[in-house]
Formats: C-alpha cells, sequence, structure tokens
C-alpha cells in the first residue's frame, strides 16, 4: 500500500517539470515572434526614403513627382498644405521607382506654399514652393 | 523543486539573451546600412554645366574595310577617312573600262539617336582626285528596293571636283528612312560617271553620316568622390514639366556629354533638372 502510494506521488513532478518546461518555451517563442513582428517594422521605418523631383502647380491641382530612393516599398498616406490635410490621388512606389502624385488643391498665384508629404511609415519630406505668377 | 525552476529560468534567461542579441544586431546592421545610404548621397556633388540644342548628330565612320566593286586600293586603309585629317586612303580606277566603284558600311547609333527621332541623314565626302572632267557620285542601298539610288536626295546630278580638295555632301531629305535599316545600318556607294580615257586617282579623306535631330546635349559634371548615375531629366517652362528618363552614368570627377534627341527644349526661359540615382538634384537655369 505504502509503495503504491510513493509512485503516484513520483508522476506528479515530472508532469510538473514538463508543464514548466512547455511554458517557458511557448513564452519565449511569443516573445521571439513579437521581437520579429518589431524589428520588420523597424527596418522597413528606417529604410524608407523618397524625395520629391518636381512640384508642378497646375489647375486645380498640385502635382508633386516623387521617387523612392529607399530600400522599402511606400505608400503616401497624407499630403499636408499649409499644415491642412488634402485629398489626394493614392500613390504607392516600390524601390527606385516614382510617379505622380496629384494633390486637389485650387491654389492662388505668386503664393508660398508648405507642402509636406506623409508616408504610411511616418517618413515625411516638406518644404516651401511658391506658385507661379 | 530548486532544480526544476532553475531549468525554467535558464530557458528564459538564455532565450531572453537570443531576443536581445537580434533586436541589438538588427538595429545596428539597419542603421549601419541606411546610414551609408545616406553618406553616399551626401557625397554625391552633381553638377549640369551646360545645355545646348542640337541640330545634327556626330559622324558615323565606317568601321571596316571599303568593298571596291571597281578599281582598286594604292595605299592606306579605311581608317585615315574616318576624320579630316588630310590623311587619306587612296584608290584608282580599274583597268579600261576605266571606272571606280566602292560601297562602304555605316551604323547610326539608335541609342542615342531612336529612328522616330532622326529628321533626315547626310553623307559627306571629302575627296582629291587627279581627273577633273568627271563628276562623282554618292548614293545609298534603298532596302526597300533592294538597290542602291539616290532617288529623293536632295542633289542627284553628280559633284564636279576642282584640282585640291572637294567637299560633296548630299541630304536623304524625306526618303531617308528607305535608305536606313532598322537596326541604323546605311551602306553608301562612291562611284564616278561612266568610263573615260583617264586612269584616275581618287583619294578620300573623309566618308561619313550623320543625322538631322532637333535635340539637346547636356553638359553633367560629377564632382563627388562616387560614381553617379543620372535618372531623370526634366525641362521646366512656365507652361510645361516634362520628365524624361535617363541613363547615364557619370564616374568621380568626370564630366560627360550626354546627348538626346528626343527631348527639345523649349524657347525663352526655362529650367532644367537632372536628377540621381540616389536622390541628389541639379539644376540648370537657361535664359
Amino acid at each position: 500500500m505504502l509503495k503504491m502510494w510513493w509512485n503516484q506521488r513520483a508522476i506528479t513532478p515530472v508532469l510538473s517539470n514538463v508543464l514548466l518546461m512547455v511554458i517557458a518555451v511557448a513564452g519565449m517563442s511569443i516573445a521571439i515572434t513579437a521581437t520579429y513582428v518589431i524589428t520588420g517594422n523597424l527596418r522597413e521605418t528606417m529604410g524608407e526614403r523618397f524625395i520629391v523631383e518636381d512640384i508642378w502647380f497646375r489647375t486645380d491641382t498640385i502635382a508633386i513627382y516623387l521617387r523612392n530612393t529607399g530600400k522599402m516599398p511606400i505608400d503616401v498616406a497624407a499630403v499636408y498644405v499649409d499644415y491642412r490635410a488634402q485629398s489626394f490621388t493614392a500613390l504607392h512606389l516600390e524601390p527606385l521607382d516614382h510617379g505622380w502624385l496629384n494633390v486637389t488643391l485650387t491654389w492662388t498665384t505668386n503664393t508660398v506654399y508648405h507642402i509636406k508629404t506623409v508616408t504610411s511609415r511616418g517618413t515625411q519630406s516638406a518644404d516651401y514652393y511658391k506658385s507661379p505668377t | 523543486m530548486r532544480n526544476r525552476r532553475g531549468l525554467s529560468n535558464l530557458i528564459i534567461v538564455v532565450l531572453s539573451l537570443v531576443i536581445l542579441v537580434v533586436i541589438v544586431s538588427n538595429v545596428i546592421l539597419w542603421s549601419y546600412q541606411m546610414n551609408q545610404l545616406d553618406w553616399e548621397k551626401m557625397q554625391e556633388n552633381v553638377n549640369v554645366s551646360n545645355v545646348a540644342r542640337i541640330t545634327r548628330s556626330s559622324w558615323f565612320v565606317t568601321q571596316n574595310e571599303y568593298t571596291i566593286n571597281k578599281g582598286g586600293r594604292t595605299s592606306s586603309s579605311y581608317l585615315d577617312t574616318q576624320i579630316m585629317d588630310n590623311n587619306y586612303e587612296s584608290f584608282r580606277e580599274s583597268s579600261p573600262p576605266r571606272m571606280f566603284d566602292i560601297n562602304g558600311t555605316f551604323s547610326i547609333d539608335l541609342s542615342i539617336y531612336p529612328l522616330v527621332h532622326i529628321q533626315s541623314v547626310e553623307i559627306q565626302l571629302k575627296y582629291r582626285v587627279d581627273d577633273t572632267g568627271e563628276k562623282w557620285f554618292l548614293k545609298a542601298y534603298d532596302w526597300t528596293s533592294k538597290s542602291y539610288s539616290d532617288n529623293g536626295f536632295n542633289y542627284t546630278v553628280g559633284h564636279t571636283p576642282s584640282l585640291g580638295w572637294n567637299y560633296y555632301a548630299v541630304n536623304l531629305t524625306n526618303n531617308w528612312l528607305s535608305y536606313v535599316r532598322n537596326d541604323g545600318k546605311i551602306l553608301i556607294k562612291v562611284h564616278d560617271q561612266l568610263p573615260d580615257s583617264t586612269r584616275t586617282n581618287i583619294e578620300i579623306d573623309f566618308l561619313g553620316v550623320r543625322v538631322a535631330v532637333s535635340g539637346a546635349l547636356f553638359t553633367l559634371q560629377n564632382k563627388g568622390s562616387r560614381t553617379t548615375h543620372f535618372v531623370s531629366i526634366w525641362v521646366n517652362n512656365s507652361t510645361e514639366h516634362k520628365r524624361y528618363d535617363a541613363d547615364a552614368f557619370v564616374n568621380s570627377g568626370e564630366t560627360i556629354s550626354y546627348q538626346r534627341a528626343d527631348i527639345q527644349l523649349p524657347s525663352g526661359q526655362y529650367t532644367v533638372k537632372v536628377v540621381t540615382e540616389r536622390g541628389n538634384i541639379a539644376v540648370y537655369a537657361a535664359r
């Protein structure tokens, strides 16, 4: 009877040991996955570069020509003209890609505008541009 | 119980260290890479020192010896017909019937002067003969009729030489496309008028082909310490902003003349912007 009781107690330490290890490994797996995602996002943000090749004031439109000079694809998320968000045509640029970003705005001649372009990851390019006379 | 906790703690510590190393190494490697990208961009120093209109290409000369159909070569080689420098290749008419007929192969560089932007083609011959009694003719191979012809040339009556060096130039006018193959190849024939009593010696100093275009010539300077790749050219004026793809590499410290047959410069004031792959822009203002 005593021998049988002793054997039953021996199972509990083994189970608890295995359970602790499983919990530790699972916890660390989650942590590693989170690390991968976080460093991935960080890497993408760090790899973003773009320039404004040209700005063209057209009728009721400010056309901005962008070039992706970084190592990550970019999506334009917002355009601010004089710190006010404007509507624009969506633009996605792969690395080394380039294209027009058309901002709908009725501008006035001979006026200085502060134009800021922001990507979905937060990289921005801002400068002052004077409209033609 | 203490041993069991110890094992779990060990797993957590080791894996935490691994995560920490992964994060730190990723951040360090990526910032190193992007810092290098930014550093290279900062080191780039480019300039557009001049922009000019071009109406004609440089001369395209033969790269092979002429095919002699009638007559013979007496001295020198086709290399002496590539530059106007009074060094010449000598030929002589054949023994009776005294005639002369040679063909040369020329290639227009279509990568610089695409067919769609060529307006016309010109041929120029600089030659000297010891008999001024007969005319000399320039013809080109018509790829449509598959024969040599001067149909459509601005001048088809031949050239009467004088003693000393003679310049004979013809323009293929609107008919030029019949004479230029899709790969830019053009075959030119030089021949005399008719068999005559004198066995003429002919010395050719230059024979070349060039195209008439309405293009632009950009002088691009790289004053930086790294090779620069120019990727786009903008020609802007008050009414239009035109962008052209470019593909020109300039070594450190070098200046190149970059010709474009497809870029027409506007009249009046305009601005030329040249963009590099690293994201730098050089500007030239023309007045």
